[in-house]
């Protein structure tokens, strides 16, 4: 038993500083949702959040070699009960690429199904346009069941985009360019 | 719950763990390997259960390990066998895998690399310059048209203008002219597909630059993969001021066919940049996928090596065992047949082996249960024989001996005498150092084979008589064993000696008897006959001789009676009455009698009734009494005691008569033969009394016993059944003697 003990000290000795210390990733830098609020306009319910996305070299040069980033922001909303867990009400991602277009020059950012396109001549700009979504239609008041209130929370989240699964898969372990902010929670009531 | 139990059970989980985590982590894997989201919320459980998987076969294999070189260390059978079959198997296992791990490993790296080739990279960036370039002469081209365009629309308003606008864009080809104002509005517009909502404003940056005077000629992607160029210049109005300056924005369309080639550059570069990016991750996920694969294999590989091996030399470990069981002579030993190769069949044998052992076994047990079931026979045999029965060698160790020997001999051999001299057991006994003193001598002077009697001190000053022979042992002949066998027939002598004496009681009651009547009758004929013709002292010598003659032949008469009772054959009248009463009857006739005598009585109250004949007791009680009272002839403040007392002896209730005197008590020389017809220490004693006393207690299956008292004078203790059951006990306990008896 003194043995095993021994043996264990030693390897969390060996270990245990490699695992303490973490190592610089490249999204590290300001990342947060600074604020985030729902408006009813004639019956709609529009999402408006703000969020600081990180901006540094290692991004920029990243997105000059070609990788393309991925901008997801998740949406919940849960009706509160008592005694029993929350019900759902909408789970929704908006998700947004950021590429850089080598031929133009110019930084690209267009949803995920690549419909709507917008090009920036700076990076600032294009992380400005992608911090900023105002008036969002996410629901119709109708669909809002039940009496209130309703806990929303909404989350920001970056991660290299464009890999296939399988190559997603056999990279889990080592793919450092995957960042999600705290969840921004408040409550709704109509 | 036991240490053992509790390893099983630990054995056990941690199988079920690592199991259970390498089957949840592929399932978990393989159901989000289609759904990214899936599988970043599942990641960290995926990898929790990959090591959770790991950590259990590492414990479970570091457990094999440990467990092996304990085994070993301990030197246990098979061990060395299991070690060496392990680290073979082993070899054979992490050799290969090694190398193959190795290849491998390069084979990722320079794989991997290849993909990325630097002129692969050199290839896509000279497709981008070239596509800047083209793009490029063809920017520059559109920038000059707009400039000219700007310049033929100075002065131009109104209608004018508007028309000058389509002339203009269907000449150059453009999509769209939008000429804005100095506020950034647009002023007009020239499109060729219909307006379906108002004009974009300026955009800011491009308002900056042709604020400043310039132009601006910007290339942009659209959704479709289509190319724009957007070119802008300021139209210089000869008397415009500044606050009424307007720009034109045209937007020209890129050919498809250059736009297609831009676009497959461009997408390749994207491409390439994405996989580029995870050139490193990749190389570091396959090392670390390959790695961790391999150290699955090479765990898995170490533990069926070592599960392997002790299963193939459990048999081996198994026969060790049992050899060694039977060694110590266990031949119930069966060993599982494990299967049936050349390894079956050597189990087999075994098992055969011992089977037969056992059977053997089994034989010899039965056979010296059989000896031993004789040797006991034998014991008891010589425990219930009356005869004593000594085995010892010629330098008299004993080997063994029994109870009536030590009886015989007034010693007591004990448990563990086997081997030890028979001098210790002699010491302080003097019948036991006088036999030894005969046996010895006889040994020594090499005689082995005698049948004769031998004289032994008596208990009370006695002689006791044994009749003893010796005979060598067979196997021993060479070696000196011999058993001697005793008898004690003191008992017998004296029975044939009273047997004798009744014989002559019998004659002399027959042949004196008969004459003596006549005798006395003429005696006193003659007395009555001459005593009156003569004188007086003729008439006192006839008186005297007569009365003489009469008086002897009473005496005689007396006598021949005495010896007519003794010889008398028994008929016995048993009633049930009170011993003490019958005791105390007796003692005030004697007290009537002869008032000087005191008889004192100590009768137990609790005495029960005895059955036996009142007449024989009372008979016997007389001449108790009288035989004390006669004893204290001369003795001052001389005391006759009677005592009675019950007792248990050999399981049988007896009633004890004590009889006691403060005489002279009996001389040394009579101990031996008190009981003997004719034998009396008092000078007008027939010698018969005790003789008829010891036959009474006999004839009712009892005992008598005389001595002399420490504090002087005689001791008489007569012991005698209560019941015919009792009789029947005490008679049991005295076969021996009976038996004696009887083969006399």
């Amino acid at each position: 038993m003194r043995r095993f003990t021994l043996v264990l000290a030693t390897l969390l000795l060996l270990i245990g500083p490699q695992l303490a210390i973490p190592a610089a990733g490249p999204l590290d830098g300001e990342f947060e949702v600074r604020s985030a609020f729902i408006v009813i306009d004639r019956g709609v319910l529009q999402l408006n959040v703000h969020v600081e996305y990180p901006v540094n070299d290692r991004i920029r040069s990243a997105l000059q070699d070609g990788v393309t980033l991925s901008f997801d922001v998740e949406l919940n909303i849960t009706r509160h009960r008592r005694l029993w867990w929350n019900a759902g009400v909408l789970d929704m991602t908006l998700r947004r690429e950021l590429t850089y277009h080598a031929v133009t020059g110019r930084y690209v950012l267009r949803d995920d199904e690549g419909v709507e396109q917008e090009s920036f001549p700076t990076l600032e700009e294009a992380i400005d346009r992608l911090g900023r979504i105002e008036d969002l239609p996410i629901l119709i008041e109708s669909q809002l069941k039940g009496e209130g209130p309703w806990l929303v929370a909404v989350r920001a989240g970056v991660r290299r985009g464009r890999l296939s699964d399988t190559m997603r898969a056999l990279m889990f372990w080592s793919d450092d360019w995957h960042r999600s902010s705290d969840w921004y929670t408040w409550t709704l009531t109509l | 719950m036991d240490t053992h139990a509790l390893r099983l059970f630990g054995v056990r989980g941690l199988t079920a763990i690592a199991v259970a985590a390498g089957v949840g982590a592929l399932v978990l894997l393989a159901a989000s390997v289609e759904n990214s989201a899936l599988f970043s919320r599942w990641q960290p459980w995926i990898l929790l259960l990959t090591l959770c998987g790991v950590v259990a076969l590492m414990v479970l294999l570091a457990r094999k390990l440990w467990q092996l070189y304990r085994d070993f260390r301990d030197h246990k059978p098979g061990s060395r066998l299991t070690m060496r079959t392990v680290l073979m198997f082993g070899a054979l296992v992490i050799t290969p895998l090694i190398i193959v791990y190795l290849f491998s490993l390069d084979f990722i790296n320079r794989g991997i690399d290849s993909w990325f080739r630097v002129e692969i990279r050199q290839g896509l960036n000279d497709a981008l310059v070239l596509s800047r370039s083209a793009l490029d002469l063809r920017l520059r081209e559109q920038a000059r048209r707009t400039e000219t365009l700007a310049r033929t629309l100075r002065e131009l308003h109104g209608p004018e203008l508007l028309q000058k606008l389509d002339e203009e864009r269907r000449a150059i080809e453009a999509r769209e002219i939008i000429l804005y104002d100095s506020s950034g509005r647009a002023a007009a517009v020239s499109s060729d597909t219909p307006m379906t909502q108002q004009p974009t404003p300026l955009p800011p940056d491009v308002a900056l630059q042709v604020a400043a005077g310039r132009s601006y000629v910007s290339l942009q992607p659209l959704p479709n993969g289509q190319y724009s160029i957007e070119t802008a210049a300021p139209i210089a109005d000869a008397v415009a001021a500044h606050s009424t300056r307007r720009y034109i924005l045209i937007d020209y369309a890129v050919p498809k066919e250059l736009s297609a080639l831009a676009e497959a550059v461009q997408h390749t570069s994207s491409q390439y940049g994405d996989l580029s990016a995870v050139r490193e991750p990749l190389k570091v996920s396959f090392r670390l996928t390959l790695t961790l694969v391999v150290l699955l294999t090479l765990l898995a590989a170490i533990y069926g090596a070592v599960f392997t091996a002790q299963r193939l030399t459990r048999p081996v470990q198994d026969l060790i065992a049992g050899t060694r069981a039977v060694g110590k002579g266990d031949f119930g030993t069966r060993l599982p047949l494990p299967s049936r190769d050349e390894m079956g069949f050597l189990v087999h044998s075994f098992n055969d082996m011992t089977k037969r052992l056992r059977r053997a076994s089994e034989e010899a047990k039965r056979s010296r249960q059989e000896v031993e079931r004789e040797r006991e026979r034998l014991s008891i045999i010589l425990s219930r024989l009356s005869t004593g029965v000594i085995v010892t060698d010629r330098e008299l160790r004993l080997h063994s001996a029994n109870q009536s020997a030590a009886t015989i001999l007034g010693s007591d051999f004990g448990a563990g005498a086997a081997g030890a001299p028979l001098s210790q057991f002699a010491t302080g006994n003097q019948r036991f150092t006088r036999f030894l003193d005969e046996l010895r001598g006889r040994l020594q002077s090499g005689l082995l084979e005698w049948r004769e009697q031998l004289g032994l001190p008596g208990d009370s000053g006695g002689e006791r008589v044994l009749l003893w022979a010796c005979t060598p042992l067979p196997d021993e002949r060479e070696g000196g064993g011999v058993v001697i066998v005793f008898d004690d027939i003191t008992a017998l002598l004296a029975a044939q000696r009273e047997a004798a004496w009744g014989e002559v009681a019998r004659r002399l009651a027959h042949e004196i008897k008969n004459p003596l009547t006549p005798i006395q009758l003429s005696a006193e004929r003659l007395r009555r006959k001459l005593l009156g013709g003569m004188n007086s002292e003729d008439a006192q010598l006839l008186e005297r001789a007569t009365h003489t003659i009469v008086q002897q032949v009473d005496a005689m008469k007396q006598m021949v009676n005495a010896f007519s009772e003794y010889a008398r054959a028994p008929d016995m009248r048993l009633t049930h009455f009170s011993l003490n009463q019958l005791i105390t009857e007796v003692a005030e006739l004697y007290r009537l009698q002869d008032p000087a005598a005191e008889i004192r009585l100590e009768l137990d109250p609790a005495l029960p009734e005895i059955h036996a004949d009142r007449g024989r007791m009372r008979q016997l009680l007389a001449n108790l009494i009288t035989n004390g009272i006669e004893a204290l002839a001369g003795v001052p403040n001389g005391c006759v005691e009677l005592s009675t007392r019950q007792q248990r002896a050999e399981g049988a209730l007896t009633a004890v008569i004590s009889v006691v005197d403060n005489g002279p008590g009996f001389r040394k020389e009579m101990l031996g033969r008190l009981f003997d017809p004719y034998v009396t220490g008092k000078p007008r004693g027939t010698g018969l009394g005790l003789a008829i006393v010891k036959r009474i207690v006999e004839e009712h299956g009892g005992r008598i016993d005389a001595d002399n008292r420490p504090e002087g004078g005689a001791k008489i203790m007569v012991m005698l059944p209560v019941s015919d059951q009792d009789r029947l006990l005490l008679a049991s306990s005295d076969r021996r003697v009976e038996l004696r008896r009887e083969r006399a």
